[in-house]
């Protein structure tokens, strides 16, 4: 029933098509002038024609300097004189309208002979405002390149490429969006990267069918292999050189015109975890950090909850010692805590929040106000007790080690549910929601590669560059995960030779 | 791919299949249920404190059907369904594969309710069971739906989560004494043997091999993960017995039901006392994989026998649990069952070689004709 409705729905859409097919110039320029910045005249100097661009799109000294100066001072009588004199590369004669259309949108400068004409010539004066790369604040790192991606993609693919001096780095372009026709470029090493996954990638986003595409984040959700996950499924950054890296071990980069992020894939969830920094330390404190990473999220997401289940179903399991504080410091509280719990977690989701919307400076200090202010008043007026209050602010901050914005999102998310698990049936219900959880992570895949890798499916050698990460020359080979290609990073006999004393 | 999948539904695509590794948790995982937190009174009702000699021979029969188990399912084309028909036919073969859906449906439901019993009597007395059931057969169901595979990946994480659970034996070996168990052997064969029998049922878990066999990768070179599987759970199960016999005396022992959980309740640690709750929480991983296996090898046989959708199968077998599941009440009941099953689980496992012998006839046979 579905295919057949949607069958109808596509007809109308062709109708419009071949309509607008038929349509003429004549007719694109008519809707054309009822926008104030479209400029359409006619030159009567020693080259007749008709001239029309967008103004606010082209770019004037190409105009002036480029193309009226030729045209002025020759006389040129066809398109293909004027092709050959004016100098500025990469110009066209064209009839087709679909084309002339997209370019002038673009803001190519359109030139005619008579107005009537049905061939064009298409100058390219693309003026295209963007912000200067900046340094990245999303993914700060206190060593190693600061460069971040713009929103410009021409900008983006020149970051990379100038890391990734090789004939092999193939960019691919599509449009994407049926109202924005949105330029989105898959961008992958080639001999490397493994074809299935460029494959995947490029069928759906092939297979998209929004109207408008933004920003990078839309394509993770739309082309995620479960779109009701609360997991990102494709890694975003928005640092060139954890691009070039994924890259280099196989992955496939998605760039997006007007988003400041890359998109890679596949990824696995301990990717999430993984910074740049990492690689810039010696091996023994990244893998420290990382560690200290790891424990911080899982403490992120479990310590409220195991708050609220030690504390209503499981006095027994807190030491005399450590019980006769918090007996204290709960004495005066009114509330369950479950009820503790969530008005403080959500009050601190209520700061973040605010913070996250309000400017820079600004934000720090509601930051600060709130959580200070608002924190010893709530305890102060016997609202909460202070060892909630030290456990709610430890996790928030906890959650903030992630690297990766996206997942910091779902860590702030997923612990409420184990929150009401934990009040279900304390310890149990816990565990329970684990199991859910851990159960939905072996589930999930990225593009089509296994999610929760490398502890399920178990890949030892891909464990190498996980919760820890060895020494470069212990990782001589690619990732088991991106099924690349070409499985040898470097030759490892020649990395490990062994030395002898004095040589 | 497997070259034995020469029938229909056992075609398995190559992305559904699970490397040969992976039997070693999946044989584990399944062996390992409930029982282990009390069986020991069982075997110290029959031989007393010698009973860890019970073990290690049953660990040994357990090694010698495992080996018929893969003899079995070397030239029989894929799984018991398949045995099952070419030996006795469409329907005889279907009717014998269907008292194994029974069986596997038992255990799964048995692990169920005395998981649930441990949590009523360690945790929530007065919890609801119609709620808690519910959910956590939900949870079931959603692993389930998920295929082999993910149960496959909750088996191991069940494996790798166990492992913290196992240096809490230190605690008990702490505060024992080490002559309990001296002098060994002083009991006689007979006790001995039927400490032996008593203990095999801790071990029923490997006849799952029989349903899951062609979703292995090179099922072939399984078999040593199979071996070292079973040779795990005997380690395990004879360092838990030793462990409980340095901490409780004999006849305190026979008053005990949960014996590891009891032992759970010393270990102390500066910020967290009565550890038995963090036990009895993480002992639903250990749980799940037992009632998750144990539903999809019983719904996989209605599927390979009628061909209906194992997804509908699942959501049936769950509502036929659920509701038994919330009736049963009481430890008299949940014995019954637990008898039965053990009953049911010995059978099948005697049933392996009479297989195997039949099997290997009605081969000579064959190739004769």
């Amino acid at each position: 029933m579905w295919k057949w409705k949607r069958k109808e729905k596509q007809q109308p859409e062709k109708q419009q098509q071949t309509k607008k097919q038929n349509g003429s110039l004549s007719e694109f320029i008519q809707a054309m002038q009822q926008s104030e910045d479209f400029v359409h005249y006619k030159l009567s100097g020693s080259t007749r024609c008709t001239i029309s661009y967008l103004k606010t799109m082209s770019d004037s000294k190409i105009l002036n300097r480029s193309v009226l100066s030729i045209l002025n001072s020759e006389s040129l009588h066809t398109l293909h004189d004027m092709r050959e004199r004016i100098p500025v590369e990469n110009i066209r004669v064209t009839s087709k309208l679909e084309l002339i259309e997209e370019k002038v949108m673009f803001g190519y400068i359109m030139v005619q002979i008579h107005e009537k004409d049905e061939e064009v010539l298409l100058v390219p004066a693309v003026s295209l405002e963007s912000r200067d790369v900046g340094i990245p604040e999303v993914e700060f790192s206190v060593v190693g390149p600061k460069e971040a991606f713009v929103e410009t993609l021409n900008t983006n693919i020149n970051l990379i490429r100038k890391r990734l001096p090789l004939p092999q780095l193939t960019v691919k372009e599509t449009n994407i969006g049926k109202v924005t026709k949105t330029r989105v470029a898959v961008v992958y090493i080639d001999g490397v990267a493994n074809k299935d996954n460029v494959e995947t990638v490029e069928q759906r986003l092939k297979g998209i069918e929004i109207d408008q595409l933004t920003d990078s984040s839309f394509v993770t959700q739309v082309i995620a292999d479960n779109s009701n996950s609360p997991f990102p499924q494709l890694l975003d950054t928005e640092r060139p050189d954890r691009v070039v890296s994924n890259l280099v071990e196989g992955k496939v980069a998605i760039l997006v015109e007007g988003s400041p992020h890359a998109l890679t894939c596949p990824t696995t969830v301990v990717e999430f975890f993984g910074a740049s920094d990492d690689y810039f330390l010696p091996w023994h404190l990244a893998t420290a950090f990382r560690l200290i990473r790891l424990f911080a999220v899982i403490f992120s997401v479990l310590s409220t909850p195991l708050y609220v289940a030690v504390l209503t179903y499981h006095h027994e399991m807190i030491p005399g010692a450590l019980m006769a504080t918090i007996v204290s410091s709960r004495s005066d509280i009114p509330f369950p805590p479950i009820l503790e719990v969530i008005v403080l977690e959500l009050t601190i989701e209520l700061l973040r929040e605010a913070g996250a919307r309000l400017p820079t400076k600004i934000g720090q200090t509601i930051g600060i106000v709130g959580g200070i202010v608002i924190g010893t008043a709530a305890v102060d007026a016997g609202l909460t007790s202070n060892v909630l209050l030290i456990i709610v602010a430890l996790s928030a901050l906890a959650s903030f080690t992630t690297p990766v914005y996206q997942i910091g999102n779902t860590i702030r998310l997923i612990r409420f549910p184990f929150i009401i698990g934990a009040q279900l049936w304390g310890l149990i219900g816990v565990s329970m929601c684990m199991v859910f959880f851990i159960g939905h992570l072996i589930k999930l895949q990225s593009i089509g590669r296994p999610f929760f890798e490398p502890l399920y499916p178990l890949r030892i050698k891909d464990l190498k560059d996980s919760f820890i990460r060895l020494p470069f020359n212990k990782q001589t080979e690619r990732p088991v995960l991106t099924r690349s290609e070409d499985t040898q990073r470097m030759n490892p006999s020649r990395v490990n030779a062994k030395r002898d004393i004095d040589e | 791919m497997n070259k034995l999948n020469n029938s229909q539904g056992l075609n398995i695509p190559e992305n559904y299949l699970v490397t040969p590794a992976y039997v070693f948790f999946l044989i584990h995982s399944m062996q390992v249920g409930v029982g282990i937190l009390g069986f020991e009174k069982y075997l110290v009702e029959k031989a007393g404190f010698d009973a860890w000699i019970s073990i290690l021979i049953a660990g040994g029969i357990l090694h010698v059907i495992l080996w018929m188990i893969y003899r079995l399912l070397q030239n029989g084309g894929g799984d018991i369904v398949e045995i099952h028909k070419s030996i006795f036919g469409k329907y005889l073969g279907g009717f014998l594969s269907l008292l194994f859906c029974a069986y596997f449906t038992l255990l799964a439901f048995t692990v169920l309710i005395t998981f649930i019993e441990v949590i009523k009597v360690w945790v929530f007395p007065g919890m609801h069971v119609w709620v808690f059931a519910f959910v956590l057969l939900f949870l079931v169901y959603y692993l389930v739906s998920g295929g082999f595979r993910v149960i496959t990946g909750i088996c191991l994480i069940s494996v790798i989560i166990g492992l913290p659970i196992l240096l809490l034996k230190y605690f008990p070996v702490e505060a024992g004494h080490t002559m309990n168990i001296y002098p060994a052997v002083s009991h006689s064969i007979p006790g001995i043997l039927g400490a032996t029998k008593q203990s095999i049922l801790s071990f029923l878990g490997l006849e799952f091999l029989l349903i899951y066999y062609p979703f292995i990768k090179n099922p072939q070179k399984s078999k040593k993960w199979a071996h070292y599987g079973v040779f795990y759970t005997t380690m395990i199960y004879l360092i838990s017995v030793l462990v409980t016999f340095v901490y409780y005396s004999e006849e305190q022992l026979k008053q005990v039901v949960w014996g590891t959980i009891s032992a759970w309740k010393i270990v102390e640690f500066p910020f967290i006392e009565r550890f038995e709750f963090v036990g009895i929480a993480m002992w639903l991983y250990v749980v799940l994989p037992n009632i998750c296996l144990g539903l999809w090898g019983a719904t996989r046989i209605p599927k390979r026998v009628f061909n209906v959708k194992q997804k509908y199968m699942v959501i049936i077998f769950c509502i036929a649990i659920y509701f038994p599941t919330v009736l049963i009440d009481g430890r008299p009941m949940i014995d019954v069952v637990n008898n039965l099953s053990g009953q049911l689980g010995m059978y099948v496992l005697m049933y392996i070689p009479v297989l195997l012998v039949l099997k290997t006839i009605s081969d000579k046979v064959r190739k004769r004709t």
